[in-house]
C-alpha cells in the first residue's frame, strides 16, 4: 500500500496492480455491453471512468462486483480471478462500492449503516448475539470504534443517530462512501459520486476522495460525468462509448482526444 | 415530562450500546419484570394461567415470527406448523421417557431442522410467491400430524402431554407454570433484544431492505435469510411446547392450523413490524380483545338495560375487533408500537413540543 507521500500514486507498483480487467466482454441478448475491455488500475490511483450515457460503464462496475459476470474476459482482483465470483464473496475479497442511486438501508439508522460496512470483518451468528455479553460485545465495540474513525474522517457525527431515510441527499451520499470506506477495500468503486450536487459539496466529496486514498490507502476507480472532477483528481482514465474503449491514459490528453470529445459532445462539435 | 435525558452522557461504547442506555428505562424494566415476578401473589388463578400466561408465550411466539417478518423481511404464513411440529416433538420426547428440559430443547431442534429444510427450497422464490410456499408448509404439515397415526395418535385424536418436570420436581402449580412461560418469554425477548445491536440484527435489516446493497457489503442474502428462518422455527418449536406445557396440556392437531398461523401474523402486524414491545402490544390486543370486547358489550347491555339477539351478541364483539385492528393499523400502519412511541416521544418532551424533530 502507499505511503501516502507519493502523491502522484498510480506510479508506484509493489504488488502489481489492484484490479485487472483482461478482454472483458458481456452481451445482454443482442447488445454487446461491454467489448473487450482490458484496464489496470495500480494501487494507490484514482482511476476514471467516464463515456456518454449507456456506454457501459455502471455494467462495467457490475461485471467486477459479480452482478453480471462476464461472457469473455478474466477480472483479477489483486492477482486473484474473481470473474464470476458472487458478489457478497467479491464483496469479502476487499471490494466496495457505492451506486449511482444510493443504496442506503432505510429505517436504520447513519451509524447502523455505516456499522454494516464492517460486515465482512464482523462475526455474525445466532450464537454470538444470544450470548452477547461474553460472544459479542468485544468484536461489536472494536468495529464500532473503526465505524467512529470514519464518522470523524468524513464529518458526520452532527447526523450519526439520525434515521438515514430523513438527512439531505449530499450526506447520504457521504454516508454511502462511508459505509463503502468502513470496509477497508482495497478497491473503492464509486458510481457517480457528485451526481446530482452543487459546486460546494462537489468539492467536499473530491477533497474526501483524495483524502481517502492519501490518508485509508484504498484505490479508486471513479466514474464520473463532470469533467473538471476526473481531470482535477484522477491520475489515469479510460473513456467508454458503445462498450467499446475509445481512449485511455492521462486525463488532460484523453479529455482533448477527438474521439472522445465527438463520443461525448457529438460529431458537429468535435469538426471544428 | 415522562424523565429528562438531558445530561445523561456515555464515555465508552459498551455503555452506549447497553439494552438500555437510559436509567429512566432501566428502572422501569425493573419495575415491570419485579411486577412480572409477583404475579403470582397478586393475581388470582383465573388471571394467572388464562390471561398473563398465554399472553407471555405467544409474546415469545410472536417475536419468534417477527424475527423473520420484520426483521429478515420474509413472509410466513405456516407458522402455527412450525410450533405445531415443536409440539408434536416435545410430547413424544417426553411420553419416551426424555426429560422436559432436554424434550423443548429437541421440539426447538426439530422444528429449526423441518423449517430451514423448507426454508431451503421455498427461498427460491420471493414476496407473495415465498409467502404462498409457506402456506404450503401449513398445509403439509396439517396433513402429515392428522394422517400420520404414529405423529398425532390417530384421527381426530388428543394427545395427553405429560405434566412438565423440571431436574426431576413435576411443576404443575400454577405459579410453577407460570414462571415457565415468563422465563421463556423474557429469553427470548433478550435475544431479540441483542439481536437489535448485533451484526446478525444489521445483517438481517440489511437483506430486507435492499438484497443487492446487501450483497455488495458482503452480506450473503441466502444464508442469512435461511439463518432467519432456523432462528425463527427453533423460537417457535420451543413456544409451540412451552404453550402445550404449561397452557394447553394436550395436542391436537387443530391448535396450530392455518387459523392460528394467521392470528400469529395479526399479532405481528398489529403490533408493528420490527418492533420488540409491539410483539407484547399485539399478542395482548389478539388474544385477549375479544374477550375484552365480549364483557365490554354485555356490560353496556347491562347499563343501559337493552337485550341484542343471541347472533348480534356472538358477532357484534368480532366486527368491533376488526375494527379496531383497521382504526389502529390506518392511525399508524407501524402498529401498537408505535404508536407506544410516538405517545413515548411526545411526552418526553412535552411541555416543550418544538424540541421535537
Amino acid at each position: 500500500m502507499t505511503d501516502g507521500d507519493d502523491k502522484s500514486g498510480g506510479a508506484r507498483n509493489r504488488a502489481g496492480p489492484v484490479l485487472e480487467c483482461q478482454s472483458v466482454e458481456r452481451r445482454f441478448g443482442g447488445i454487446v455491453a461491454l467489448n473487450g475491455i482490458d484496464l489496470q488500475i495500480q494501487r494507490g490511483e484514482i482511476f476514471g471512468l467516464v463515456g456518454p450515457n449507456g456506454c457501459g460503464k455502471t455494467t462495467l462496475t457490475n461485471a467486477i462486483t459479480g452482478f453480471y459476470p462476464p461472457q469473455r474476459g478474466n477480472i483479477l482482483l489483486n492477482g486473484h480471478d474473481i470473474t464470476g465470483l458472487a458478489p457478497h464473496k467479491v464483496a469479502r475479497l476487499g471490494v466496495a462500492r457505492t451506486f449511482q442511486n444510493l443504496a442506503l438501508f432505510n429505517g436504520m439508522s447513519v451509524l447502523d449503516n455505516i456499522l454494516l460496512g464492517r460486515h465482512v470483518h464482523m462475526h455474525a451468528s445466532v450464537l454470538r448475539t444470544a450470548g452477547y455479553w461474553w460472544l459479542a460485545q468485544g468484536d461489536e465495540t472494536k468495529n464500532r470504534a473503526a465505524v467512529e474513525d470514519v464518522i470523524d474522517f468524513l464529518q458526520l457525527e452532527s447526523v450519526r443517530t439520525e434515521l438515514v431515510d430523513g438527512i439531505p441527499i449530499g450526506l447520504k451520499k457521504r454516508v454511502e462512501l462511508a459505509r463503502a470506506l468502513a470496509a477497508e477495500p482495497s478497491l473503492l468503486i464509486l458510481d457517480e459520486p457528485m451526481a446530482g450536487m452543487n459546486q460546494e459539496e462537489k468539492e467536499y466529496m473530491a477533497r474526501f476522495i483524495l483524502d481517502a486514498r492519501d490518508e485509508r490507502n484504498v484505490t479508486v476507480l471513479l466514474i464520473e460525468h463532470h469533467m473538471d472532477v476526473i481531470t482535477g483528481i484522477c491520475d489515469r482514465m479510460l473513456a467508454l462509448n458503445y462498450g467499446a474503449m475509445i481512449g485511455s491514459g492521462i486525463p488532460a490528453e484523453v479529455v482533448a482526444d477527438p474521439r472522445v470529445v465527438e463520443a461525448y459532445i457529438g460529431g458537429a462539435h468535435a469538426a471544428h | 415530562m415522562l424523565f429528562r435525558q438531558a445530561g445523561i452522557l456515555h464515555t465508552n461504547y459498551a455503555q452506549d450500546r447497553a439494552l438500555f442506555p437510559i436509567p429512566a428505562d432501566r428502572w422501569m424494566i425493573g419495575g415491570l419484570l419485579l411486577l412480572a415476578a409477583t404475579a403470582p401473589l397478586y393475581l388470582n388463578s383465573l388471571y394467572l394461567s388464562s390471561y398473563l400466561l398465554p399472553w407471555l408465550v405467544w409474546t415469545a411466539a410472536a417475536l419468534g415470527l417477527n424475527l423473520i417478518l420484520g426483521w429478515a423481511g420474509q413472509f410466513h404464513l405456516g407458522y402455527a406448523a412450525v410450533m405445531g411440529i415443536g409440539a408434536y416433538a416435545a410430547v413424544h420426547a417426553q411420553r419416551a421417557g426424555v426429560p422436559w428440559e432436554i424434550a423443548i430443547v429437541l421440539a426447538g431442534l426439530t422444528a429449526a431442522v423441518i423449517g430451514s429444510v423448507f426454508a431451503f427450497a421455498a427461498l427460491r422464490v420471493k414476496g407473495l410467491y415465498l409467502a404462498l410456499s409457506t402456506l404450503a408448509l401449513q398445509f403439509v404439515m396439517d396433513w402429515t400430524i392428522s394422517h400420520v397415526p404414529a405423529i398425532s395418535g390417530g384421527t381426530q385424536a388428543t394427545l395427553q402431554a405429560p405434566d412438565i418436570r423440571l431436574l426431576g420436581q413435576a411443576v404443575t402449580s400454577d405459579a410453577g407454570l407460570y414462571y415457565v412461560a415468563l422465563v421463556w418469554c423474557v429469553l427470548v425477548t433478550t435475544f431479540m433484544l441483542n439481536l437489535r445491536r448485533t451484526a446478525l440484527g444489521r445483517a438481517l435489516v440489511a437483506v430486507r431492505e435492499k438484497d443487492y446493497a446487501a450483497a455488495v457489503i458482503g452480506v450473503n442474502s441466502f444464508y442469512f435469510k435461511l439463518v432467519a428462518f432456523a432462528t425463527s422455527s427453533f423460537i417457535a418449536g420451543v413456544s409451540g411446547a412451552v404453550l402445550i406445557g404449561t397452557f394447553y396440556h394436550a395436542v391436537t392437531p387443530e391448535q396450530f392450523s392455518v387459523d392460528v398461523s394467521i392470528q400469529a401474523l395479526a399479532m405481528v402486524i398489529v403490533g408493528g413490524l420490527g418492533s420488540i414491545i409491539g410483539s407484547y402490544f399485539g399478542a395482548g390486543f389478539i388474544l385477549l380483545m375479544p374477550g375484552a370486547m365480549n364483557s365490554f358489550i354485555s356490560w353496556l347491555t347491562g347499563l343501559f338495560g337493552f337485550s341484542l339477539g343471541i347472533e348480534t351478541l356472538a358477532h357484534l364483539p368480532h366486527a368491533l375487533y376488526g375494527a379496531l385492528i383497521i382504526g389502529f393499523l390506518l392511525l399508524e400502519p407501524l402498529g401498537l408500537g408505535k404508536i407506544y412511541g410516538n405517545v413515548r416521544d411526545y411526552l418526553l418532551v412535552w411541555p416543550f413540543g418544538y424540541v421535537k424533530k
